[in-house]
């Protein structure tokens, strides 16, 4: 190997270095420990790759990973009339994640060194999620927004969770007043965070081995609003005067 | 009624096409984007309270009856974070209300846009109101 192939290995090393930094490096501010400050209220997620009514957590069927044969059953659930089972969200059931978090309210993010905490103003159920490195809880019943752990690579946070209650997916039933979609309770869950500028880039990735035959991505990209922080999160108590209880909204009849 | 048409000449349709920004349950399931209201009245009640913020109008027809309309909107914070505060709805106030009509027929509706007798028009939906 002659001396200028060396010098143009080592160069061409040098600019792929460089690039690899520049691509998971962030300017932007950062918390006492160095990781990037993600902390601040959030728009509601605009979909980069999604569509449907705006706002709305919608999945792209388009880019969704083909259904197993037999697993048509379990991603579709016919509506049924019962608010309960059709959209628990409008009888005050939980969303669940991932709904509860892309919806069309704002996120508040906390953080500190050894959790993050993802607030949506929807109601109000937050994520604790660790990132001393510690594995999932053992022996807990399966949950509506499934169990969270975090982890830095470079400068994205990546969370992982598992261990959910099967539930509605998405909000696919805002489009469609035949069915609504949902996931299995082997449903798994990667999160990629990373900020740029006052972008939240969010990808989160779906692998739901009972209904899917791959994981599948899909990009959302969050908004910063510093001018929000004054106001903060809004009390969200969805019984206070819920007037689609039974999943007909019904006015004062005065 | 007619009168009350030709006092407010702000007639915004800002939302026609955003069926489900700012409900918490399934927008086309209870109102129909087909069946759009636009009345004319005095508010009668205000429920400023989660997960939607009502408002009641009392619209009188032609022969003098009075109906009223339930309008639903957007959480209680969305209005905030537009700006919109609780005495933005004031009871008495004369109203231009359009909407979607529940499908169940009664005189409720999904409300998108409110306009006052001096132009002013609330309730809109942009960017903002998520």
């Amino acid at each position: 190997m002659n001396s200028k192939w060396m010098v143009s290995a080592c160069l061409a090393a040098g600019v792929m270095l460089a690039a690899t930094t520049a691509l998971h490096s962030q300017d932007g501010p950062r918390t006492p420990d160095g990781k990037p400050d993600f902390s601040g209220i959030y728009t509601a997620p605009s979909t980069v790759n999604a569509k449907g009514p705006r706002g709305n957590l919608i999945f792209n069927a388009d880019k969704m990973a083909p259904v197993k044969p037999g697993a048509e059953s379990l991603l579709y659930e016919p509506r049924t009339g019962d608010a309960r089972h059709d959209e628990p969200r409008a009888v005050c059931m939980p969303s669940g994640f991932p709904s509860g978090m892309l919806y069309i309210l704002p996120i508040q993010i906390v953080q500190n060194s050894k959790y993050i905490v993802i607030i949506p103003e929807l109601q109000r159920a937050a994520r604790i999620i660790p990132l001393d490195g510690r594995p999932h809880r053992e022996g807990i019943e399966p949950t509506y927004y499934g169990d969270s752990v975090g982890r830095w690579e470079g400068d994205t946070l990546v969370i992982d969770t598992i261990n959910f209650k099967r539930w509605i997916l998405d909000d696919y039933h805002y489009t469609d007043r035949t069915k609504s979609r949902w996931h299995s309770d082997a449903l798994h869950t990667t999160e990629h965070l990373r900020r740029e500028g006052n972008k939240l880039q969010y990808r989160i990735t779906i692998d739901d081995p009972k209904i899917f035959t791959r994981p599948f991505s899909q990009d959302f990209e969050l908004t910063l609003r510093p001018d929000w922080d004054k106001l903060g999160l809004l009390e969200y108590v969805c019984e206070e005067n819920n007037r689609c209880s039974g999943g007909n909204c019904k006015a004062d009849p005065q | 009624m007619t009168r009350y048409v030709l006092i407010l000449s702000f007639l915004v349709w800002g939302l026609a096409t955003s069926q489900s920004v700012l409900a918490h349950h399934s927008e086309v399931a209870e109102y129909d984007p087909e069946k759009p209201v636009k009345v004319t009245g005095t508010i009668s009640k205000v429920e400023w309270q989660n997960p939607h913020v009502w408002f009641y109008v009392d619209v009188k027809d032609e022969q003098g009856k009075v109906t009223t309309w339930g309008f639903s909107t957007a959480p209680p914070g969305a209005l905030l974070r537009r700006g919109v505060t609780k005495d933005a709805l004031k009871i008495g106030a004369v109203v231009n209300v359009q909407g979607s009509r529940a499908r169940d027929g009664s005189s409720n509706a999904s409300g998108r846009s409110v306009t006052f007798a001096d132009g002013r028009n609330v309730l809109m939906a942009g960017e903002d109101a998520r």
